[in-house]
């Protein structure tokens, strides 16, 4: 969904208050459920924690976990995503194409949103032009930039609200047409930013975005800011997602300390987030009932392109080469993170479709002090560094766990290449984040990335590409661009992966970003609850989650 | 009294001010781009970012930010978070709360603080004395965070007395044992302090002469020491409601109470001005209303102190 403020995971800018309801927990006041004993409690009404929503929920305004995870349980786009990241047909009866540049969609019939109204192809047309146009200011208005005509309704003080790209052919189908082939195009559309929207919501989006009416399979019964937000079944959701418990109650934790000391006393069912100061002990706490798996983010640290001696060619990236090849990756996920990382062999992350881990020099990635002291000595050879030079990594301190692994690299750095590293603290995210898109960076920072849809291209052209939103250290190569370009004009996705993953080739050698590790959701579950598995971006699927 | 009390709230008015243009100033000048940290770090297009800035003011100077903001201020409207809520609703919603737990920090320091400390300095040196002094001291030296999380997890999550974290509602009953935590550290001085002020009224000539006439044991402690002892006594209780209202954000984030520290602490951090202004200048009316008590309190307990 966006930079991880803290290491780990889902940690928000913001962490909110409060909590507990009297309806939480351990009292699931039904009775039995009928029938068998296996399916579970399937009238229960979970308790998940989670942040208070940053924005209101508007599909197009969600780029965060707290009002994402609400956000995909009261809305149903064309498609979603399963646990393992692939993507199956939710509204959508056919999106098809034949050039990856055209396509027609046609959604089922009789669907609805909970308030009745139908849900037509204009739900979707509507929607997404509102969500593009610049009058509206929406933070995920990016995410429509591929549709023909984003230009015009984009641009400041732009009058025009439709993009010439989306036409409704009738009721039921719709065509979009891009400014150039994209292949995985389908694979966004799971996106929050791409949910239909009803046509009472833009009449008054700002009331809309506190008592949003979906066509997920809950409805939002109830959103007490700072407290908690209460989902009842949607009834009338006919997908893939069916509820199998009695609602949801999501409570606001400040802290995922105060979220875990729930969990273990019951409160509360399913903690999506164990905090550091718990991860040495989680697992023998909660035995079964914990799981550690990993998603598609991972960590990287930056090296702008703009420093002295980093500069792309040759000098530059036989530093970046040496600094890669000194940091021992797994003593710090040990030391650190009590395990609960994975090596990166890539720029992506694991639980993407195409995902490889042997790609040409990815031995870049992999510990080895001897050649990492080589390559700096060669850099050295073509212009020499001060050996009293200093070498910072930024990192922000207001995310948990940010200090702790930029010092460990730190200090591996200094070891093994014997240059005055140090880590350098900003006091907070927006700090940070200032100097970075500023350009005002003196040395290298902490970056990262959580995929917002399951894609390798999502790694790949936001971050890398030439001039793209989130290039933080100004990387720029012909050549991998074409590659990309390439990528998104392949016919299938799969055909594409393999061209991106040729693209990640190059990034091996110039190394824009260091990989550092994957991603990992560390989470539990409370005694009252059973099946809950956690999906490929992290999240609970909470509709899956039955009582006891 | 009353042109006194008038006066005293007549001068809450450049306080506030003063305090408002200060932490407006201080938050413009912290470094950071809130509209930054909004996008996440994720790619933002320039309408989005001009039509946000524009809406918060971040594209004007800082007298006209500071200018709009009082002339809004005039109007009661406190402004709007970057979460798009009214910034009254947010105060709305965490003062009350942190309210409830200031007050019951302050009854529980103020009760249980002047019972001990009278009874300790009442038998100085004795067994009850250094037992008290020797606990308090261990109390003033553990960190708050300690406290709150052993005590959170011994009662909380071993015994079951009470659930780990409060409610949404954040009752008073579930704020008991918050408001220990929160009180706890203070509890310690007010004792000491109790203590100290009684040991030098014990020996006043005035207490000697109230027991010479042959008054009760238990009227000469209550009226004419007890009495006596308070002035520094209320003089901290009164400073100190300001500091456990804007200072438990340890304790709030402990136990999730939905209260004014963690609103303050995640402003600050966002950078989001309207919020921390406002937190900030309830603050300081709190501390200055408070002050106002403890001088009128003055004059209720030593009768040599007059207002004109």
């Amino acid at each position: 969904m966006r930079f991880s403020h803290a290491s780990k995971a889902v940690a928000l800018s913001a962490a909110l208050a409060l909590t507990l309801s009297a309806c939480g927990g351990g009292s699931s006041e039904t009775p039995e459920g009928s029938g068998d004993a296996q399916a579970g409690d399937t009238s229960y009404i979970v308790s998940a924690n989670t942040t208070e929503p940053q924005n209101g929920l508007l599909p197009a305004n969600t780029n965060e976990v707290g009002g994402g995870r609400v956000m995909d349980l009261i809305f149903t786009g064309l498609v979603s995503y399963t646990a393992d990241g692939k993507t199956q047909n939710e509204l959508a009866e056919s999106i098809e194409t034949t050039d990856s540049q055209n396509y027609t969609i046609k959604i089922k019939s009789g669907q609805t949103f909970s308030d009745g109204s139908p849900v037509t192809a204009a739900s979707f047309v509507d929607a997404w032009n509102f969500g593009a146009a610049a009058k509206n200011a929406q933070l995920n208005a990016y995410f429509f930039e591929s549709i023909k005509g984003y230009d015009k309704v984009s641009a400041e003080k732009a009058t025009e609200d439709k993009m010439e790209g989306l036409k409704v052919v009738d009721d039921t189908t719709f065509t979009v047409e891009l400014s150039q082939p994209e292949s995985d195009f389908p694979l966004r559309l799971g996106y929050t930013a791409f949910m239909p929207l009803p046509e009472a919501a833009f009449e008054d989006p700002k009331a809309f975005g506190e008592k949003p009416v979906g066509n997920g399979p809950y409805t939002l019964a109830e959103w007490n800011h700072d407290v908690n937000l209460k989902l009842d079944v949607n009834e009338s959701y006919d997908g893939p997602r069916k509820a199998q418990n009695g609602g949801i109650d999501f409570k606001v934790y400040q802290s995922t300390d105060s979220a875990y000391q729930d969990l273990i006393s019951g409160n509360l069912d399913v903690l999506d987030q164990v905090p550091p100061s718990q991860l040495a002990s989680y697992q023998s706490d909660l035995g079964d009932r914990s799981v550690n798996s990993p998603y598609a983010g991972n960590a990287t640290i930056t090296i702008p392109g703009y420093l002295d001696h980093f500069k792309q060619g040759e000098e530059g990236n036989l530093r970046r080469a040496a600094i890669s090849q000194a940091i021992d990756r797994q003593l710090i996920i040990d030391k650190v993170y009590q395990g609960g990382k994975v090596i990166a062999k890539d720029f992506t992350a694991p639980v993407i479709d195409g995902y490889s881990d042997s790609i040409p020099g990815s031995e870049v990635l992999t510990f080895n002090a001897e050649a990492a002291k080589k390559a700096w000595a060669d850099a050295d050879a073509i212009s020499k560094w001060d050996a009293d030079a200093e070498l910072s990594i930024g990192y922000n301190v207001d995310g948990a766990g940010n200090k702790e692994y930029v010092e460990a690299v730190v200090n591996q750095l200094k070891n093994n290449l014997g240059i005055n590293a140090v880590a350098k603290p900003y006091s907070s995210f927006k700090e940070l984040r200032e100097q970075v898109t500023e350009r005002k960076m003196t040395g290298g920072f902490r970056t990262g990335w959580q995929a917002d849809y399951p894609s390798l291209y999502n790694f790949l052209g936001a971050l890398y590409g030439t001039g793209a939103g989130s290039n933080d250290g100004d990387y720029s190569n012909k050549e991998f661009d074409a590659k990309l370009k390439e990528g998104l004009a392949a016919t299938d996705p799969a055909a594409g992966a393999e061209i991106f993953n040729q693209a990640q080739e190059i990034l091996m050698k110039d190394l824009p970003a260091i990989p550092l590790w994957y991603q990992a959701v560390q989470g539990g579950w409370s005694e009252n609850v059973s099946n809950v598995e956690f999906g490929w971006n992290g999240v609970p699927l909470y509709n899956e989650i039955t009582g006891k | 009294m009353l042109s006194f009390t008038l006066k005293r709230i007549a001068q809450l008015i450049p306080v506030f001010i003063g305090a408002t243009l200060l932490v407006y100033f201080l938050v413009f000048a912290t470094p950071g781009d809130p509209i930054a940290a909004l996008s996440g770090g994720k790619p933002m297009t320039p309408a989005t970012e001009a039509a946000l800035r524009a809406q918060y003011n971040l594209d004007q100077p800082f007298w006209i930010q500071y200018g709009l903001y009082l002339k809004n201020l005039v109007t009661f409207d406190l402004g709007m978070s970057f979460s798009g809520q009214p910034v009254a609703d947010l105060l709305g919603r965490a003062f009350p709360v942190t309210a409830r737990l200031a007050i019951l920090a302050l009854l529980i320091e103020g009760v249980f603080g002047i019972i001990f400390g009278v009874i300790a300095g009442m038998r100085k040196g004795k067994f009850f004395d250094s037992t008290i002094l020797v606990a308090s001291l261990i109390v003033i030296a553990v960190p708050t965070f300690v406290l709150g999380f052993v005590l959170q997890f011994v009662i909380g999550v071993k015994l079951e007395w009470a659930k780990p974290t409060v409610s949404g509602a954040a009752t008073w009953s579930e704020l008991i044992l918050p408001a220990m935590v929160l009180g706890l550290v203070s509890l310690a001085y007010v004792i000491r302090l109790t203590r100290t002020s009684v040991i030098e009224n014990k020996s006043a000539d005035y207490v000697r002469t109230a027991t010479a006439k042959g008054l009760s044991r238990n009227r000469v402690v209550r009226v004419h020491v007890l009495r006596n002892s308070l002035i520094p006594v209320v003089t901290f209780l009164g400073a100190d409601l300001g500091s456990l209202m804007g200072g438990a954000i340890v304790t709030e984030g402990i136990f999730n109470v939905p209260g004014v520290g963690n609103l303050l602490y995640r402003a600050i951090l966002k950078g989001e001005t309207p919020t921390v202004v406002a937190v900030v200048g309830v603050l300081v009316i709190v501390f200055v209303l408070a002050n106002l008590i403890v001088d009128m309190l003055y004059a209720l307990l030593d009768p040599r102190i007059r207002y004109a």
